[in-house]
């Protein structure tokens, strides 16, 4: 993607005045998406996001540059000009870039952009009549197809040269139920590092159906009512709950600063001893699977909590020198535009021995949250919040009746203490997860868990 | 490089193939400075841009981008935004659009933040962080205190003739603080947009995100129930830019709206007032033309309670037989969308003092999560974390934290007692959105 030379210049010309580390992250990205919206497809479009940023770090401090512009001057300029934030003299560096090799856990075997756009289009009309015709009461149906090919070069003066691709699919399917003047929304998007033949595995129409399904029962749901309560959320995206909870409060990003609840206490119980938590970026085309991360570290396995005890946190290469730590190759990015942090990448609660049918017998008067939507978390304080796209409530041990609008909220510290039971029904969901380096992809998941009480906010009294 | 004269070659071989066609350009460069524990942490440099194409083919309107602005560029451009355009159904009301008669004449670059020196924002970073951490012992870190700058170019040039060309400016700072007592912890913020960097005050803005989080100390539950609501300023707005795609005229049509065939009635008490103004002094989503190259028009849209306008692009414009309101909205990476510029609710007369004693037994709630997921555009529905103060004989009595709010914006509009006089705009995502502080008769409150 860039000349091997015009690379070492960059990285000689960014450490010109000082510094310790220097990186170049290269991106070369095809993005296709088309949208129908109510049997029309209203858009399609696709492009091309092209840039480079450099690196250079300095002890603990950082500086980042980019520019779509990657000419061997321009890059150079652009290097020169970001060490201009460093005050000491040269430091005499001798590169050797050896090209990385690394493991292949994302087999692609059809490139979505070769792919006629007719095919794709039959693809998003075959979804939105199986979302359409699921129920007379669905008013209103939008499809999304989106696919990207993004190509990466990172090289840095440690001697990494790592160049990968990296193909993602996703269907994303909006259904809307309409019933005496109220509208309400249901939403399924599964996604893959995988190309065309995702489509192989997911059959859209059931994809469709689901989504109207959500819509449906939400719109002839009562109001939820308020307070706190056993509350049963069910796998796959559920697991949303550890990734806003306590994933993001394990990322080096915070932890490094002492700035989350999870500082300084590695080796200790933090949870349940029924939760062992694992973050996974090397799971098999997995939505969130890289091969190698944004600063080129391979991707690996990392058992977070262990039986309730913390062994490990999210480590970036930044953040790891602040904390004498190595990276768990989980520094992501969102684009050349940001410096990456650590992050996700697949990132779940490990399966029990529990079955649902156990938890909702076992309850006398809960919520049953069938569907997260999504939600976000104070990594500081640890207090999160998410969105419940579909619940029940339970009483005397059965599900009584559909229920919307309820939002979870809680501490993170203290909902790990809280969770009583965990189910042997582990799946993942796919998300966009946002934050300082950007959205990336990343997995949700976990089996069907039990907390013993979290605050429910709804409309009604209880 | 000479944008305009490469985008004339583009549209000329667009031309060659396209019926009618529009170049549209963006060039962004950014600063962002971050400071911690005494040293420049963060220090990142950008010039970026993006280039996207739009044209008809056969009736046909498509799109395509690259972030490779260069003439080895242009071939396949043409070629993807023919290819996209070719399946596109429902697009002939999308027009390229010649250009309006006439357009405001306001510059919203300004020179000044210009020539500041990078070491004089370096400075003020230090002296911020410093007087953070000076201000209470509890303050255990400052987890971020950053400074970010951007310029902005915008060209959108087409085959009908329509060049134009504009450039703007702006920046914000914020500082977030981590107080400790014991075992609990809270977190404060303090943020400034401005675009006159000598308005900025360290010491207030400290003294701001530390009280904000010392205040929080202690904070609890309270009873289930329901409560009347001040919303800070702030919080009704970040609420309101939530809910802001319910005024875009494309989700009124396709059903996403439940504004649908309620223009001329009454949707809120008397005393509601919502306009979005392009002109506004200072405003971040000021302009003087839109992304179809539209002049900007001042748009009421609930006057005294009424709903009397949406906004609208050309598209859903001529779908209705009406004018653009100037609305058109695009990032070059997308097709042609609907957002507001500066929207705003207008000043109210009631003090805030005032609201608080007609608030009494109630709750001050000046931070709201989870406005990306607990809340539903289309039915209105919002069920959201909230934090603040309860309300006794006119003051902030205790922190309060660890709640959710609930109810539904078309209730809310009209269970609406008093509206402040303090409008204050949120940090500018997808429009410049503001509000005064605002009293709610009654909403669904759970905790304990």
């Amino acid at each position: 993607m860039l000349d091997k030379r015009v690379i070492e210049d960059v990285l000689y010309a960014a450490l010109s005045r000082g510094g310790d580390f220097a990186e170049v992250f290269v991106e070369d990205k095809y993005n296709g998406s088309m949208k129908m919206v109510g049997g029309i497809l209203e858009s399609s479009i696709s492009g091309r996001d092209y840039g480079v940023g450099i690196r250079i770090f300095d002890k603990y401090n950082s500086i980042y540059a980019y520019t779509n512009d990657s000419s061997r001057e321009n890059l150079i300029k652009v290097a020169k000009e970001a060490a201009q934030a460093l005050k000491e003299g040269q430091r005499d560096i001798s590169l050797n870039l050896m090209k990385a090799s690394f493991s292949d856990y994302n087999p692609i075997k059809i490139l979505p952009s070769s792919i006629a756009k007719k095919e794709k289009l039959d693809l998003i009309k075959m979804g939105y009549e199986a979302a359409k015709g699921y129920d007379e009461v669905i008013s209103q149906v939008t499809v999304s197809y989106m696919e990207e090919e993004q190509k990466v070069l990172i090289a840095n003066t440690e001697g990494v040269l790592a160049e990968d691709t990296r193909v993602r699919t996703r269907y994303a399917v909006q259904s809307v139920a309409a019933k005496d003047g109220e509208m309400q929304v249901g939403h399924y998007a599964p996604g893959a590092s995988m190309g065309y033949e995702f489509y192989d595995k997911v059959d859209v129409r059931e994809v469709a159906r689901e989504a109207s399904r959500i819509a449906k029962v939400a719109v002839h749901a009562d109001y939820c009512p308020s307070g706190n309560m056993p509350v049963i959320i069910d796998n796959e995206f559920g697991g949303v709950l550890f990734h806003e909870a306590c994933g993001h409060a394990l990322e080096a990003e915070f932890v490094s600063k002492e700035t989350s609840a999870f500082a300084n206490k590695l080796g200790q119980l933090v949870a349940s001893p029924l939760v062992t938590a694992i973050d996974d970026g090397t799971i098999k085309n997995a939505w969130g699977t890289t091969n190698i991360d944004d600063e080129g570290t391979p991707t690996q396995r990392n058992v977070l909590i262990e039986n309730g005890v913390l062994k490990s946190y999210l480590i970036d290469k930044l953040n790891g020198r602040r904390m004498g730590m190595a990276s768990t190759g989980s520094g992501r990015r969102q684009s050349y535009k940001f410096a990456p942090t650590s992050r996700m990448n697949n990132t779940f609660i490990a399966a029990g021995d529990s079955t649902l049918e156990e938890m909702i017998a076992n309850t006398e008067y809960g919520l049953y949250a069938k569907k997260l939507g999504g939600g976000s978390v104070n990594p500081a304080t640890g207090d999160f919040n998410f969105a419940v796209l579909e619940g029940y409530i339970i009483q005397n041990g059965k599900i009584l009746k559909p229920v919307r609008g309820a939002t979870l909220i809680g501490n993170g510290v203290k909902v790990l203490e809280l969770i009583d039971m965990v189910g042997n029904n582990l799946e993942l969901g796919q998300g966009m997860c946002g934050a300082s380096s950007g959205s990336v992809p990343a997995s949700v998941g976990q089996p069907s868990i039990r907390v013993k009480s979290l605050t429910v906010g709804g409309r009604k009294e209880k | 490089m000479d944008y305009r004269r490469f985008l004339n070659r583009l549209i000329d071989r667009a031309q060659g193939r396209m019926e009618n066609s529009e170049a549209f350009l963006v060039k962004n460069k950014e600063l962002q400075i971050g400071v911690y524990k005494g040293e420049i942490a963060k220090y990142s440099i950008a010039e970026s841009g993006g280039l996207s194409l739009r044209g008809s083919y056969e009736g046909k309107m498509g799109y395509s981008y690259t972030e490779k602005i260069d003439d080895s560029s242009i071939g396949t451009l043409v070629h993807d935004a023919i290819e996209n355009g070719r399946y596109v159904e429902g697009s002939e009301d999308e027009v390229i659009f010649s250009g309006s008669e006439s357009y405001e004449d306001i510059d919203h670059y300004n020179e000044a933040l210009n020539r500041v020196e990078n070491s004089e924002k370096i400075d003020f970073l230090l002296k911020l962080e410093k007087e953070a951490y000076s201000l209470d012992d509890k303050v255990f870190a400052v987890s971020a205190c950053d400074y970010h700058e951007f310029e902005g170019e915008r060209y959108i040039l087409n085959s009908l003739g329509l060049d134009l060309k504009d450039k703007f400016n702006g920046a914000f700072t914020y500082i977030s603080v981590v107080v400790k007592d014991g075992d609990d912890t809270k977190t404060g913020l303090s943020y400034r947009v401005f675009k006159d960097f000598y308005t900025l005050d360290y010491r207030k803005m400290a003294k701001e995100a530390v009280d904000n989080a010392i205040s929080m100390l202690g904070a609890k539950e309270v009873k289930s129930g329901n409560y009347p609501i001040v919303f800070e300023n702030t919080s009704f707005a970040n609420l309101l830019a939530a809910f802001s795609p319910i005024f875009s005229s494309d989700n009124v049509q396709k059903g996403l709206s439940l504004l649908k065939g309620k223009i001329g009635e009454e949707i809120a008490v008397p005393i509601l007032n919502i306009v979005d103004d392009p002109f506004l002094k200072d405003g971040f989503a000021s302009r003087n033309f839109d992304d179809e190259g539209t002049a900007s028009t001042f748009n009421k849209l609930i006057d005294n309670g009424k709903l009397v306008g949406l906004l609208y692009n050309w598209k859903t414009a001529n779908k209705e037989g009406v004018k653009s309101t100037g609305n058109a909205s695009r990032s070059y990476k997308g097709s042609m969308g609907i957002s507001p510029s500066n929207l705003y609710v207008v000043n109210g007369d009631t003090e805030i003092e005032d609201l608080l004693y007609l608030a009494n037994g109630g709750l001050y709630i000046n931070n709201l999560e989870g406005l990306h997921s607990g809340l539903n555009p289309v039915s209105g529905d919002f069920s959201l974390s909230a934090s603040g103060f309860l309300i006794k004989d006119g003051q902030l009595h205790r922190p309060v934290n660890q709640i959710t709010i609930a109810g539904n914006l078309y209730e809310l509009f009209k269970d609406i007692l008093a509206i402040g006089n303090d409008l204050k705009f949120t940090i500018p995502s997808n429009g410049y959105i503001g509000s005064p502080s605002i009293l709610i008769k009654s909403l669904a409150v759970a905790g304990e």
